[in-house]
C-alpha cells in the first residue's frame, strides 16, 4: 500500500519535470485571457482559434500571437458570466457592448481597443397580434431588462414618440421568452429579444412580425473588446491588444475572401445557434461589423460616437443600470474610468 | 480518539471560531483586493457591504415604497416555494404510503419515480417552460418535479420497512380497517421519517426554484441574483447569499422542532 503511494507520488513528479522542462525549452510568453461570449462578430475569435490563427489554450501559440509575442488565453463563456468575470478582475479583456460596459468600468479603468461590430436590426421587438405601438400599451413586453434589449427598446419609444411609462418592459430571459412566444404558451405576445432568438422566432411561428427594431439606431449599440488599463501597462499588453485586433482583421479578410468567405461564415453560425450560411449573411447584415482599420477608425475618431454615448450614459444612470455615471474619454491621452482608444489599431493598420 | 467526546465550552468556542474564521478570510481576500484597486465592487469592504448593500436592500424605493427583498421574499417563498413544496410533498406522501401499503401500486410506481429521480430537474428547465410555460405554474411543477421523485422512495421505503408486521397484526385483531391501519400505525409510525425526507429536500427545492427564477421571472430571489451579478452589484448579491442562507436554516430549524414536537417517542 505505502510503496503504491510512494510510486504514484514519483510518477507524478517525473511527469511533472517532464511538464516544466518541455515548457522551459520554449521561450515563454506573457499570458493575457479574453472572455468571450457567442456572437457573431466575438465568435470571430472562437473560429480564428479553430482556422489556427491563433491557439486559444495557455502555452500554446497560433501564428499571430507569434507574430506579436503575446500568448492569448480565450475563454468561452456565457455573456453574463463574461461581465462578472470582467468585473472580478479574472480576466484581462472581454467581449462587451457599449452599454454592459459602463458598470465594470466603474471598478476597473477599462479601455475599448477594438469596435467589433454594430447592432442594425439585430435587436428586435417581436410581436404576434399586435398592429402598431400604440396596441403594443396593453401587453407586456419580454426581454432582459437593464439590458441591450431594454435600452434599444426605450429609445425605439422615443423615436415613434410613446411615453415609456406606458409600456410595461418585463424581465425574461432572452432565450425563454423567445421560446414562450414561439409554443405560443402564457400569453407572451411581445418580446424584445437579439439574435439568434430574432431569426429563429420569425421563422418558427409565422404570424409573428417585428414591429420595430435597432435598425432605427444604427451605431448606438456597439460590440466592442475592452482590456483592463492595468493589463494594458503589463509587459506585453500592448502586443495583446494589437493580437487581438490582427486577428480580428485576419479573420474578417477570411470573411471578404470569395475563396474562404462560405466556409468560415458558416464556422461563425455554428456555434451560433446552428444557423446555415444564407441565415448567416442576414444576421452579418443585421450585426454590421466593422470589418477593417478604416471602419473602426471612422466610429473612434468620428463625432458621432460623444453623442451615442452620452445617450447610452443618461440611459444608464436614469435606469439605475451604474450607481454613478463614469468618467468617458476619447483618445490615448483621455484619463477615464472608460477610454475609446484607437492607438493599436492604427499600429496594427501601419504595420501589416 | 474516534467519538471521544469534547466539554460544551469547546463546542460552542469551536463553533464560533469556525464563524470567525470565514469573516476572517472575507476580510483578508477583500482588503486585498481593495489593496490592489480601491475601485473594484466584486470583494466590497464591510462598509460599502453595509451601505451599499443592506441598507439599499432593505430601503423602500423612493417611489413606489416598495422593499426589494421583502417582494422578492414573498414571491420567492411565501408564493412559489410554499406552493410547490405543499404540491410535491402531498404528491409524494400518497404516492409513497400507497407504494408502501399496496405491492401493484409498488411495482408501478417504482420503476419511473426511480428513473426519474435520476434526471436533474434543472437539466430540464426548458422541457418545463414548453409543458407549462413560465409562470406561477412552472416553478411549482419545476419543484414538485423534483421533490416527488426522491421523497415519494423515502417515504415509500419507510413504510415498507419500518412498520413491523406484527404491529398491522395487532391492529388487525384490535378490529382496525385498512384504512385505520394505514392512518393511525403506518403512517403515524413513519410520521417522523417524513418529516426529516422533506427537510432534506428544502435544499435540493431551493435549488430548483432560484434556478427556474434565473432565467424566467421579474421578482424573487434568483431573478435579482442574477440581475445584480451582471450589474455587478455584489454587495447586494452578498446580502441576498446571507438571507437565503438565513431562511434555509430557519426551515431545517422548524420542521426539526417539528419533528420533535409532533414525534417525541422518536428521539434526536
Amino acid at each position: 500500500m505505502k510503496l503504491g503511494i510512494v510510486k504514484f507520488a514519483a510518477c507524478t513528479f517525473a511527469l511533472a519535470l517532464g511538464g516544466c522542462t518541455a515548457d522551459t525549452s520554449k521561450e515563454a510568453l506573457p499570458v493575457f485571457s479574453l472572455a468571450w461570449s457567442e456572437y457573431p462578430s466575438w465568435s470571430v475569435f472562437g473560429v480564428a482559434h479553430e482556422k489556427n490563427l491563433i491557439d486559444g489554450a495557455a502555452g500554446k501559440l497560433g501564428p499571430v500571437e507569434e507574430k506579436w509575442g503575446v500568448d492569448i488565453e480565450l475563454k468561452e463563456l456565457d455573456y453574463d458570466t463574461c461581465l462578472t468575470m470582467y468585473g472580478s478582475s479574472t480576466c484581462d479583456a472581454v467581449c462587451i457592448t457599449n452599454i454592459d460596459a459602463l458598470n465594470p468600468a466603474l471598478g476597473r479603468k477599462s479601455v475599448a481597443i477594438l469596435p467589433t461590430s454594430t447592432s442594425v436590426g439585430a435587436d428586435a421587438c417581436i410581436v404576434a397580434g399586435i398592429e402598431n405601438v400604440e396596441q403594443l400599451r396593453n401587453h407586456k413586453v419580454y426581454g432582459l431588462s437593464k439590458s441591450v434589449s431594454e435600452y434599444c427598446f426605450v429609445r425605439n419609444l422615443e423615436k415613434l414618440g410613446e411615453k415609456e411609462s406606458d409600456h410595461q418592459f418585463t424581465n425574461r430571459d432572452p432565450g425563454a421568452a423567445a421560446q414562450a412566444l414561439q409554443t405560443k404558451t402564457d400569453d407572451v405576445q411581445a418580446i424584445m429579444v437579439w439574435n439568434p432568438f430574432v431569426l429563429q422566432t420569425l421563422r418558427t411561428r409565422k404570424d409573428t412580425k417585428v414591429l420595430f427594431d435597432s435598425s432605427t439606431i444604427p451605431g448606438e449599440i456597439i460590440d466592442m473588446v475592452v482590456v483592463a488599463q492595468q493589463s494594458l501597462e503589463k509587459p506585453g499588453g500592448e502586443a495583446f491588444a494589437k493580437a487581438i485586433i490582427d486577428t480580428f482583421y485576419q479573420l474578417n479578410a477570411l470573411l471578404a475572401d470569395p475563396a474562404t468567405g462560405e466556409a468560415t461564415l458558416v464556422a461563425l453560425g455554428a456555434k451560433f445557434s446552428h444557423l446555415g450560411a444564407e441565415d448567416m449573411r442576414q444576421v452579418v447584415q443585421q450585426t454590421r461589423f466593422y470589418k477593417n482599420p478604416d471602419e473602426a477608425l471612422a466610429l473612434l475618431k468620428g463625432t458621432g460616437l460623444k453623442q451615442i454615448m452620452k445617450l447610452v450614459l443618461d440611459f444608464c444612470t436614469s435606469h439605475q443600470i451604474v450607481p454613478s455615471a463614469p468618467t468617458i474619454g476619447y483618445g490615448s491621452g483621455a484619463d477615464a474610468q472608460l477610454r475609446f482608444d484607437p492607438t493599436w489599431i492604427e499600429a496594427v493598420k501601419n504595420k501589416s | 480518539m474516534i467519538r471521544k467526546p469534547i466539554p460544551q465550552s469547546w463546542r460552542v468556542g469551536l463553533g464560533v471560531a469556525s464563524f470567525l474564521l470565514l469573516i476572517g478570510a472575507y476580510s483578508y481576500l477583500s482588503h486585498r483586493q481593495l489593496e490592489e484597486n480601491p475601485d473594484d465592487r466584486s470583494i466590497p469592504s464591510w462598509s460599502r457591504l453595509w451601505s451599499d448593500g443592506v441598507v439599499r436592500v432593505f430601503t423602500p424605493n423612493e417611489h413606489t415604497g416598495e422593499v426589494w427583498i421583502w417582494q422578492d421574499f414573498q414571491a420567492t417563498f411565501r408564493e412559489r416555494l410554499l406552493a410547490g413544496m405543499l404540491v410535491g410533498v402531498g404528491v409524494s406522501l400518497l404516492v409513497g404510503l400507497l407504494m408502501g401499503c399496496y405491492d401493484p401500486l409498488e411495482a408501478f410506481f417504482l420503476p419511473p419515480l426511480a428513473f426519474l429521480a435520476k434526471i436533474p430537474p434543472v437539466a430540464m428547465l426548458a422541457v418545463f417552460f414548453v409543458l407549462v410555460g413560465s409562470g406561477f405554474e412552472m416553478y411549482v411543477t419545476m419543484i414538485a418535479f423534483g421533490i416527488v421523485p426522491v421523497l415519494a422512495q423515502s417515504i415509500y421505503h419507510a413504510a415498507k420497512d419500518d412498520v413491523p408486521d406484527e404491529l398491522l397484526h395487532k391492529a388487525y385483531t384490535l378490529g382496525a380497517s385498512q384504512m385505520e391501519s394505514i392512518y393511525n400505525v403506518i403512517y403515524k409510525q413513519t410520521l417522523p421519517r417524513i418529516i426529516d425526507g422533506v427537510r432534506l429536500q428544502v435544499g435540493p427545492a431551493m435549488v430548483y426554484l432560484i434556478a427556474a427564477e434565473w432565467i424566467a421571472a421579474d421578482v424573487g430571489f434568483g431573478y435579482h441574483l442574477r440581475l445584480q451579478s451582471r450589474l455587478l452589484d455584489m454587495s447586494v448579491v452578498y446580502v441576498y447569499l446571507i438571507v437565503l442562507g438565513a431562511v434555509g436554516f430557519f426551515l431545517d430549524f422548524v420542521l426539526t422542532r417539528l419533528r420533535l414536537w409532533l414525534c417525541p417517542w422518536y428521539g434526536h
